[in-house]
């Protein structure tokens, strides 16, 4: 039993993504079409790119509840430049070092002030939401076509989106294993305090992730404003739960030091889309969705906490 | 001679700052100061009528805060607290609406007590039994129970609830009972009982606590049951004020709630937190709101002002926390 029970749990999200593209595989053939399955990814690709930053951060056993913020200012800045007829040139890297300011912000506050990383996000949560709706000044603002087509361009038939996740996840995937920083981010995240006796500056590695998660949000703003075109009061909004969601599906540990970009939060990402997506080929009510993709996440995550008690056990055995 | 007395005075009045600095009521001073300064710009600030508002807004906040302080003092949280407000506050109003007769409202309101209580002994139990981290056990009830209760009325208020359960809410008296019972109730159980004692044992070191016999998975999950329960009467209070069930009743509040137990010092990582400092935390917040919207604030300049004061509280408390920790 327990022979067959561990692979099981070894790879328990893959699993549960082959499931659940099963189930809507036989729920409607559309499901499994090569371009609905590259829509899936395209539609993931907002939520992916936050959560490749939201990775890093967990992995330090911090958190970073203003991604959605910083998406919303970031896009209500890029409206109001854009609608003043700036060219993208321009605008691509503004929004970029907004996301570096509002990442740097938390940072100071998390390193220097050393105030608890929830709450600190928590309160640029609020400020980044009142800064966007100030800069938007409550309304929605539609932005010129130039901007459409960072959702529509395509090569090799596959839309610019998914390559801007597929190329973020292989830069984070290499810093996180083949870099010093890396590693050292699993170090501070395991035992910040052993870290530090051991030279690692554990403060530069906490900014370091912050910085992050701050440019993975804007970079995520430009792919959903690509994909809207347009910014709303609600832009970004939930984001940060959504983020979460997919790292910890992808098997990444709030408590820091376990966790990884590919396969895992893209795995998270991948599979709250699919569900999503698969609902909707399957056309059921839009009302079950949440309740839905809770229900997937939940499985997961006891699935893995199952693994992990699984692989504890073998361990002491031993 | 006159040198060191004048050393003495100001080492006194360095001491009196100190010692203003590390009390309890420091949340408290805060918002008098703040009230008393803004006082003569505010037009309607200080009015009995705007008080009185300031308490009815206030009430439902204070109760749900109560049972995540608990939650918190043992090292959790509990995101699901205002899903958990507006799932009971749509489940309730179905139950009176169903039929037109007299006895539904005592009905309802047992049963939206009874359904607080059982989801948050399930957020308990998954916490405590499966043993996964209950940020991400509330979260995932968070989205659920607000998904289930906007499926549930297809995203739709529910009306003409029964006068009787609406005074609950509206009529202050009455409100004001509802949260003071509970309020003392908890605030005596973590000062004076061995259960209050065992909370936060649990927060300050899990492992120690239960090498000690303390039995720590049934004293957390009494800590998200009690959370529920809280959460249910804070629906009660809130669908009795707005004369109105909502399946996204208190969606806004769920920050506001979790920054006012933050400010009135309880810690996210377990082991310290009062009843009375979240009242303040709470009243802090409450009457900041209030301020904001009487000096007609946009609600881009309220949110980045709530936001800014959170941050400065949660600074005030770092340093206060360093600053005791070198005075033991």
């Amino acid at each position: 039993m327990k022979r067959l029970t561990k692979p099981l749990l070894q790879f328990a999200p893959l699993l549960l993504f082959i499931g659940v593209l099963l189930f809507f595989g036989c729920q409607s053939p559309r499901f499994l079409e090569v371009r609905n399955l590259i829509n899936i990814i395209v539609q993931a690709s907002s939520t992916g790119i936050v959560a490749i930053g939201m990775t890093f951060v967990l992995l330090t056993a911090g958190v970073d509840l203003s991604v959605g913020a910083i998406m919303f200012v970031a896009a209500a800045v890029a409206g109001k430049l854009a609608v003043s007829g700036r060219s993208m040139f321009l605008i691509l890297p503004v929004m970029v070092s907004v996301g570096l300011c509002v990442g740097a912000f938390n940072a100071f506050f998390i390193t220097r002030l050393r105030v608890v990383a929830f709450i600190v996000t928590l309160a640029t949560l609020f400020i980044g939401r009142g800064l966007g709706l100030r800069i938007t000044e409550t309304r929605a603002m539609n932005l010129p076509d130039s901007f459409l087509m960072i959702g529509s361009f395509r090569w090799l038939s596959v839309p610019l989106p998914a390559w801007i996740l597929a190329g973020l996840l292989l830069i984070a995937h290499l810093i996180l294993t083949r870099t010093p920083f890396g590693r050292q981010i699993f170090a501070v995240g395991a035992d910040a305090e052993m870290a530090r006796k051991a030279g690692v500056r554990t403060k530069t590695i906490l900014a370091g992730v912050y910085l992050v998660s701050g440019v993975c949000a804007a970079i995520a703003a430009m792919v959903s404003l690509g994909q809207l075109g347009a910014v709303s009061p609600k832009f970004g909004e939930q984001k940060e739960f959504a983020a979460i969601a997919a790292a910890v599906l992808g098997g990444t540990s709030l408590f820091g030091g376990r966790g990884n970009v590919f396969p895992g939060t893209l795995l998270g990402a991948l599979l709250i889309q699919s569900i999503e997506n698969g609902l909707v080929v399957m056309n059921a009510n839009p009302y079950i969705y949440p309740m839905a993709t809770s229900a997937v996440i939940f499985t997961a995550v006891v699935m893995e906490s199952l693994r992990n008690r699984v692989r504890r056990s073998s361990a002491a055995v031993l | 001679m006159t040198v060191s007395s004048a050393a003495s005075v100001e080492s006194s009045s360095v001491a009196l700052l100190r010692r203003l600095f590390l009390s309890n009521y420091l949340v408290l001073v805060l918002t008098v100061l703040f009230f008393i300064s803004l006082a003569p710009f505010t037009p309607g600030f200080a009015s009995a009528n705007n008080l009185l508002g300031i308490l009815a807004y206030l009430l439902p906040l204070f109760i749900a805060a109560i049972g995540l302080t608990a939650v918190m003092i043992t090292g959790g949280i509990d995101l699901s607290v205002t899903s958990i407000i507006a799932l009971t506050s749509v489940v309730g109003a179905r139950i009176m609406t169903a039929d037109g007769s007299g006895g539904s409202a005592a009905f309802g309101l047992c049963a939206m007590i009874g359904l607080g209580v059982a989801l948050g002994a399930m957020n308990g139990l998954t916490v405590t039994v499966l043993r996964l981290p209950a940020f991400i056990v509330t979260l995932v009830s968070m989205m659920f129970l607000s998904g289930f209760a906007i499926w549930l009325t297809q995203s739709k208020n529910i009306d003409q609830l029964p006068q009787a359960f609406l005074q609950l809410g509206k009529h202050l008296p009455f409100a004001l009972t509802i949260t003071a019972v509970p309020g003392i109730a908890v605030h005596l159980l973590l000062r004076k009982t061995v259960f209050g004692r065992w909370l936060y044992a649990i927060g300050q070191n899990a492992t120690t606590a239960h090498i000690s016999g303390i039995p720590t998975r049934l004293i957390t999950f009494a800590a998200y049951v009690l959370s529920g329960f809280c959460a249910a009467l804070a629906s009660v209070l809130l669908t009795g004020r707005l004369e109105t069930a909502s399946p996204v009743l208190g969606r806004e509040i769920l920050l506001d709630i979790i920054g006012a137990t933050v400010i009135g010092g309880t810690s996210l990582f377990g082991g310290r937190g009062t009843i009375v400092g979240t009242f303040f935390g709470v009243l802090f917040l409450t009457v900041l709101d209030n301020a904001l919207n009487l000096l007609n604030l946009s609600q881009f300049s309220i949110t980045i002002t709530k936001g800014s004061v959170i941050l400065f509280a949660a600074v005030l408390d770092t340093m206060r926390q360093r600053i005791a920790r070198q005075t033991v």
